[in-house]
């Protein structure tokens, strides 16, 4: 399983779906501030005076991360990045649905109306991307990690 | 410790990146929201009151005149009266007295049920219009007449927003009725089809 999950092409899938998927949420919003304020605005969670700041700079973060992730430059302080805005949007979404507000996520599409398991399905969606920023983590070493995992495994196969 | 600092120097990126953007971008917003226009309870809301007789005309343009002070806000900074919301039985009294009720949701919505000679003015639609067509499309309408704009109710927003750029028109006694199509159909007031 480890050196399954140290595979260095499994690694740089999943790097560049999570990034793809981290660029596509932010473009509808990196230039509609507005939309994506009305968008926070519905989860009736974030005080006044931040939700527009919020909606200015949380989609660069978003798009930042995205191209970090798969351009592959700072993996480690990219895949915390990712992980910190996974929790703050698994955070909001998880409270949104426990609550049962009829909103949609406001995650990819900004539009207003809301359809039924949208939320439910992007709670889901977070946490296998959380899982998958877990594994960049963990298991994308340094190359003289890798090898030492690698000679372990060796020295495994050959006992 | 290297690795949060790092962390840190992206935010900051993101965080200069964004402010940019925002700055130069037409449609940017202030980095404070002055009040939430969308919620219910701090929105400001139309005292309830029983209303003298009187009949509204949408389409006189030629009048200039307020009915009976039901409506006399005035203009906020932005040099507009804001719209106000309304209740369920406020909406039925001024509906009584011909107000001109504008469904905000698309055709298909409004084509499948909608408040009893309402007309459909889609939000979607509408905003995407350059101002002089939206000037033009309005121009037939009564400046001082009262409008009651609506959607489906419950955490509808169109309809605020269509509200918002009507009275940005120049519409003086704009106001929201946000119990919407289904409020108005579970009080057994008229509807069509």
């Amino acid at each position: 399983m480890r050196k399954f999950l140290s595979n260095k092409y499994l690694l740089t899938v999943i790097r560049i779906v999570i990034g793809a998927v981290f660029i596509y949420a932010s473009v509808n919003k990196l230039f509609n501030p507005a939309d994506f304020a009305k968008a926070i605005l519905r989860y009736d969670m974030a005080p006044l005076f931040v939700v527009n700041i919020m909606a200015i700079i949380l989609p660069w973060v978003e798009f930042s991360v995205g191209i970090l992730l798969i351009s592959g430059i700072m993996k480690k302080p990219v895949s915390i990045l990712a992980a910190i805005s996974l929790i703050f949007f698994l955070i909001a979404l998880i409270s949104a649905y426990a609550r049962g507000l009829d909103i949609n996520c406001g995650c990819f599409s900004l539009e207003e109306t809301s359809s039924k398991g949208d939320i439910l399905q992007r709670i889901i969606e977070d946490f296998f991307m959380l899982a998958g920023i877990y594994i960049i983590y963990k298991f994308m070493g340094t190359k003289k990690e890798l090898e030492t995992i690698n000679s372990v495994n060796n020295i495994n196969e050959i006992k | 410790m290297k690795i949060f600092k790092q962390v840190l120097y992206i935010l900051l990126a993101a965080v200069i990146i964004g402010l940019i953007a925002n700055a130069v971008n037409p449609k940017g917003v202030p980095l404070v929201m002055d009040k939430n226009i969308y919620a219910l309870d701090t929105a400001k809301k139309k005292e309830e009151k029983k209303l003298p007789d009187f009949r509204n005309d949408p389409y006189d343009t030629t009048a200039n005149k307020q009915f009976n002070n039901v409506f006399n806000g005035t203009p906020n900074k932005e040099g507009f009266i804001e719209p106000e919301n309304i209740s369920g039985s406020l909406a039925k009294q001024l509906y009584d007295r011909n107000a001109l009720f504008i469904d905000a949701r698309t055709k298909p919505e409004f084509d499948s049920l909608h408040i009893k000679g309402a007309i459909n003015i889609s939000y979607e639609d509408f905003h995407n219009l350059p101002s002089e067509q939206r000037k033009e499309m309005m121009r037939k309408y009564n400046k001082d007449g009262i409008i009651i704009v609506y959607c489906k109710g419950g955490k509808c927003e169109v309809s605020i927003d269509l509200a918002y750029d009507i009275a940005r028109l120049g519409f003086r006694s704009v106001s929201i009725y946000r119990g919407g199509i289904h409020e108005w159909k579970d009080s057994g007031y008229p509807v069509e089809p």
